[in-house]
C-alpha cells in the first residue's frame, strides 16, 4: 500500500469518529417501538409532555372539568373524566408509540409518542 | 501524504455523518374536529407548509361538521324539515353531493347501508350529543317507522328540486359523512401538492403515497381487548374503516344496544362486534363497513354485498370472537405476537372477493 503510519491524533480522531457514529445511530435509529414519552393535549394544544418512566398524576384542565391522567412504569391512562361515557377511560393503558386515548366532551387527548412508532395510525 | 490519507478518510467520516441526519419531512397535528380527533400525518413538506395545509383543513372539517350535523340545527335540519313537508324544495348544494352518493352507495348495499332512517337513529336516542341510557323504543314505535320502508328512492329529484314521498324519511349521513369528509380533505391536500398523507378521522383513516422510504403503518385496534389485533402497510391510496359496536352503544338490563340499527328490523344490528373495511375510497369504505355489519357474521349473507360494493378487502370480529378475512387482505396483515401463552388469534378465510 502507500506505507503510512496514523499519528496518535489521527487515530484519536477516528475513534471519536466512530464513537460518535455508533451513539448518533442508537440515539436516532434504533427503536422498539415501545414509547417511552406521551403528550397531553387540551383542544388540540400541547399541555404536557410526559416521561412514562416517571410516575406521576396529572389533573388536566378541559371546559368541563378536571381529567385525571395517571402514568406507571412505562404507561399511561385516563383514571377519570368528566364526560358521560367515559370512552376515555374504557381505552385502559396505553403503551405502544401512536396509541392514543381522547375525552372528546372535554377535549383532552393522550398519546404515546415513540421515536420510531410501529404505527402511523390506528384504526378503531 | 498522511494528511491527505487523513484527510480524504475523514471526509468521508464527515459524509457518513451527514446521512444519519434526520430529514425534517414529517408533519404532524391533531385536530379537534368533526366530532373527533383528527389526526393529519404529512411526509415530504416543510413545516409551514404542513401547518398551513392543516389549518385549511380544520375550516372544512368544521364546515362539514355544521352542515351535515343530523341533530344540530343547520343546512340539514332545514332539509330534513322540508322533506317532512313533502312538498318539492331546492336542496341546497352542499347537502345534494350527499344525497347523491348515499343514494348511490345505499343501492348498491341492497339497502343494508340506509341513510334514509334517520328517524329510527333519533328514536333509539343515538341521535343526541349524549348516549342514550335506555330503555330501548318500544316494538310498536319502531314498527312504525320500519313498515313504511324509509328508502333513498323516496327522494325524487328534478334538478336542484328534491321532494320525499315517504313520510317516514328522515336523512341521517352518520354512516358515511366521516368518509365523504376525508375523501375531500385528501383532495385538497392534493390541490396543494401534498401526495403523502394519512388523515385519521377517530380511527377511519385513508392514507396516500408513502412515509418516505416506507409504506404507512397502520394498526387494527382490537374490538374486545385493549391493544391491537393485527397491522397493515398501507401505500399509495388506501382507506381502512371499521365499524365497532364498542363505539357508541347503551346496556339496558344486561343487554348492550349498539349504534347501527339494521333498516329491516329497525333494531341494532347483531351478531358482530366490528367490521375493517378497506377500499381506495373513504366514503365507501365508512358505508360499506355499515352494510357488513348490517349484514351480519354470516359469510353467505356479508360476502355478497361485500362484492356488490366493490371493497377490497375485509376483517370481520364476531361477537365470540371469530375472525373472518378476505384471502387479499390476510395476505397483507401481521398479528401481533400476544404474550408466551396466547396463540394468534383464530382466523378463517373467507371465499374472495
Amino acid at each position: 500500500m502507500m506505507g503510512f503510519k496514523l499519528s496518535r491524533g489521527d487515530r484519536l480522531v477516528w475513534l471519536l469518529a466512530a464513537t460518535l457514529l455508533a451513539g448518533l445511530y442508537t440515539a436516532f435509529w434504533q427503536a422498539d417501538g415501545h414509547g417511552a414519552e406521551a403528550v397531553v393535549l387540551v383542544n388540540g394544544k400541547r399541555w404536557a409532555r410526559l416521561d412514562l418512566f416517571h410516575n406521576q398524576d396529572l389533573e388536566v384542565p378541559g371546559p368541563l372539568g378536571h381529567s385525571h391522567i395517571q402514568v406507571r412504569d412505562g404507561q399511561a391512562r385516563f383514571v377519570d373524566s368528566p364526560c358521560p361515557n367515559k370512552l376515555c377511560v374504557h381505552t385502559g393503558w396505553l403503551s405502544q408509540g401512536g396509541e392514543v386515548a381522547i375525552c372528546l366532551p372535554n377535549k383532552v387527548s393522550l398519546q404515546i409518542l415513540a421515536s420510531d412508532p410501529r404505527f402511523d395510525a390506528i384504526n378503531f | 501524504m498522511i494528511i491527505t490519507v487523513t484527510r480524504f478518510f475523514l471526509f468521508f467520516v464527515v459524509i457518513f455523518l451527514a446521512a444519519c441526519e434526520r430529514q425534517p419531512a414529517a408533519y404532524h397535528e391533531q385536530l379537534l374536529v368533526f366530532g373527533t380527533v383528527v389526526d393529519v400525518q404529512l411526509w415530504g413538506v416543510e413545516p409551514k407548509q404542513g401547518q398551513q395545509a392543516v389549518a385549511r383543513l380544520a375550516e372544512d372539517f368544521d364546515y362539514m361538521h355544521n352542515t351535515w350535523h343530523a341533530w344540530h340545527p343547520g343546512p340539514l335540519g332545514r332539509v330534513n324539515e322540508l322533506l317532512a313537508t313533502g312538498q318539492p324544495f331546492s336542496a341546497p348544494p352542499s347537502i345534494l353531493p350527499l344525497i347523491e352518493r348515499g343514494t348511490e352507495l345505499s343501492r348498491r348495499s341492497g339497502g343494508l347501508f340506509n341513510p334514509a332512517i334517520g328517524k329510527l337513529i333519533a328514536l333509539w336516542g343515538f341521535a343526541s350529543d349524549d348516549p342514550p341510557k335506555g330503555p330501548p323504543p318500544s316494538d310498536a314505535a319502531i314498527r312504525a317507522i320500519v313498515d313504511q320502508h324509509p328508502s333513498m328512492t323516496d327522494i325524487r329529484r328534478d334538478g336542484i328540486q328534491i321532494q320525499a314521498q315517504n313520510p317516514a324519511l328522515k336523512l341521517d349521513f352518520g354512516a358515511f359523512a366521516k368518509g365523504y369528509a376525508v375523501d375531500r380533505a385528501i383532495e385538497v391536500l392534493r390541490e396543494l401538492g401534498i401526495n403523502n398523507a394519512v388523515v385519521n378521522a377517530g380511527g377511519d383513516l385513508r392514507a396516500i403515497g408513502r412515509h418516505g422510504e416506507r409504506p404507512w403503518r397502520v394498526g387494527i385496534r382490537h374490538p374486545r381487548e385493549a391493544g391491537i389485533l393485527a397491522s397493515v402497510e398501507v401505500q399509495g391510496d388506501e382507506s381502512v374503516f371499521t365499524s365497532g359496536d364498542y363505539e357508541r352503544y347503551f346496556d339496558w338490563q344486561g343487554k348492550r344496544y349498539d349504534h347501527i340499527i339494521d333498516p329491516r328490523t329497525g333494531y341494532p344490528a347483531q351478531g358482530l362486534s366490528s367490521v375493517t373495511v378497506f377500499s381506495q375510497l373513504a366514503d365507501l369504505a365508512d358505508a360499506a363497513a355499515t352494510a357488513l355489519f348490517v349484514a351480519g357474521p354470516e359469510e353467505k349473507n356479508w360476502l355478497p354485498v361485500a362484492r356488490a360494493m366493490g371493497i377490497s378487502g375485509a376483517i370481520l370480529v364476531d361477537d365470540t370472537g371469530n375472525i373472518q378475512i378476505t384471502p387479499g387482505i390476510r395476505e397483507r396483515l401481521y398479528f401481533e405476537p400476544r404474550g408466551d401463552s396466547q396463540l394468534p388469534p383464530e382466523v378463517q378465510l373467507s371465499a374472495p372477493l
